[in-house]
């Protein structure tokens, strides 16, 4: 999938002794994808994780997630629609409870499957988008794709569906944000979400392809704000800034392990849909255990949550509550440590790693590398 | 002060579900991109947000809460959901506010 950020939820619970609960879960139904975005979320290895949940284990995950505190499921993937069994699985977030969102590529949404979510009860689309133009969007996508993208939106307006227009900014495409907001508004969606790269996953190998210039993301600021004026509350317009270009990090999914969490294709559960990157760790798979023992009791959740494993110098900063310390798999990635502050932050020991990035990323862009299966004949080649 | 209209009938934006969550005990608003949490007052007028004008929500309000005039507060409140897209006007002739 894309990356996104989930907002708004607050952790205001009551009972200490079970605190924090999650409110959110991301379930990746598969990595298989038929497009080839070069900032996917997904592992790089894509190919070693080829086993996915079966559909009664993925209800089990579901039921255990609305017990546990969850209230909002986000199926995504790679292309959760390649998964035969999602309208299924909707049926069932729906019958426990869950406010269910499904984020899709729409190469594979059509009328007819579209229709079958929103009666199973799917609350909410996001549909992705890499550029307003059909050329730039099939060339980033490394698939025709705008098209079907085009038609999904007007399927899914007319069954009824919110729908969230999900666009990844980086430097490639950044000249076009007014075309973007334009598309948004020609489309009629509800929400647009421009969220600029984090540099994980794919990104972060294609990172010096797509980091943008400071004048680039100045000068999207100033588009958004324009583009606010002149919609109002017609278009919600999200704008995720680059953390790279800021003093501190952003609060990574409100901290790890207090109000999200990830379960993978292959049934790895996750504070962060990039840690599994992080080879320091070890985490747990849902057919070992209750996703309860897992989130209350496994030595990865507690590993980083809260703020008495923080090192200086976020143990005495008064932020600490506040970002928690940043990504860890940023803080892994760049500095060779997930136990680390944050690289982006100003008062890190490595800072200098990503001032080095944004130098060079004022001097020209190489290309960058498509999301591939790795290991040959990937169902996301076909 | 701004004048409003009372006869503004205010309604749940698509997507978003009211939701009372029984582990936390508490009100919340679901939408696509998180949730809100909204205290006893503003849980009660959410839930009225269907086929009432803002004034039929005040009468209705003022049978459970003792509060003097709720209007304006509850205006303010509608106001700031719509700024974020969780709550629509609908049957909106008229312009909606006047400096
Ligand atoms: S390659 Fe597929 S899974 Fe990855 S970001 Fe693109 S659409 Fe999403
Ligand atoms: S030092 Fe740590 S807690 Fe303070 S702002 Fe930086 S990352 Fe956040």
């Amino acid at each position: 999938m894309e990356q996104r950020t989930i907002t708004g939820a607050q952790s205001t619970a009551k009972d200490d002794r079970m605190e924090p609960r999650p409110f959110a879960l991301l379930a990746e139904l598969t990595y298989r994808c038929p497009l080839h975005c070069p900032y996917c979320s997904n592992p790089l290895q894509l190919a070693k994780y080829r086993n996915e949940l079966d559909t009664s284990t993925w209800q089990r995950v579901l039921t255990e997630a609305s017990a546990l505190g969850v209230v909002q499921v986000h199926f995504s993937g790679g292309e959760p629609l390649v998964r035969p069994d999602v309208v299924e699985l909707v049926a069932t977030a729906r019958a426990v409870d869950l406010y269910s969102n499904l984020s899709t590529g729409a190469t594979t949404a059509d009328p007819q499957i579209l229709a079958n979510l929103r009666e199973a009860g799917l609350d909410a689309l996001q549909i992705s988008l890499l550029d307003a133009r059909e050329a730039e969007n099939d060339f980033f996508a490394g698939a025709p794709s705008f098209k079907q993208k085009q038609s999904a939106v007007r399927a899914a307006r007319q069954l009824g569906f919110p729908i969230t227009l999900n666009v990844v900014l980086h430097r490639q495409n950044l000249s076009r944000l007014q075309e973007i907001i334009d598309l948004a508004v020609t489309w009629q969606v509800d929400r647009l979400e421009l969220a600029h790269v984090q540099y994980t996953g794919w990104a972060f190998q294609n990172r010096s392809a797509l980091l943008p210039s400071r004048a680039q993301v100045e000068s999207a600021e100033q588009i958004v704000a324009n583009a606010r004026e002149r919609t109002g509350d017609h278009l919600q317009i999200l704008h995720v800034l680059p953390d790279y270009f800021q003093e501190y990090p952003k609060t990574c999914l409100n901290g790890w392990g207090r109000t999200f969490l990830t379960v993978a294709p292959d049934g790895v559960v996750l504070p962060c849909q990039t840690a599994r990157e992080i080879p320091q760790l070890c985490f747990p798979n849902v057919q070992d255990g209750s996703l309860e023992t897992i989130w209350f009791h496994d030595p990865v959740f507690q590993r980083f949550r809260g703020t008495d494993w923080m090192p200086e110098p976020c143990r005495s900063c008064d932020r600490r509550e506040i970002d928690y310390g940043g990504c860890r798999c940023q803080a892994f990635l760049l500095a060779g440590d997930p136990a680390v502050t944050d690289p982006v932050c100003r008062l890190s020991p490595h800072h200098h790693l990503v001032e080095h990035e944004l130098q060079q990323a004022e001097r020209a862009s190489p290309d960058f590398a498509y999301r591939v299966m790795s290991g040959g004949e990937g169902l996301g080649q076909q | 002060m701004k004048e409003f209209q009372m006869s503004l009938q205010p309604v749940l934006a698509r997507g978003v579900r009211y939701r009372w969550d029984e582990f936390r005990q508490q009100h919340q608003l679901l939408f696509p991109e998180g949730l809100l949490v909204l205290n006893t007052t503003g849980a009660a007028i959410v839930r009225l947000c269907h086929n009432r004008s803002i004034e039929q929500i005040r009468n209705k309000l003022a049978q459970s809460f003792s509060d003097a005039d709720l209007g304006p507060d509850i205006h303010e409140f509608l106001e700031r959901l719509v700024e974020r897209g969780l709550i629509q006007w609908c049957a909106d002739p008229e312009p909606r506010l006047q400096d």
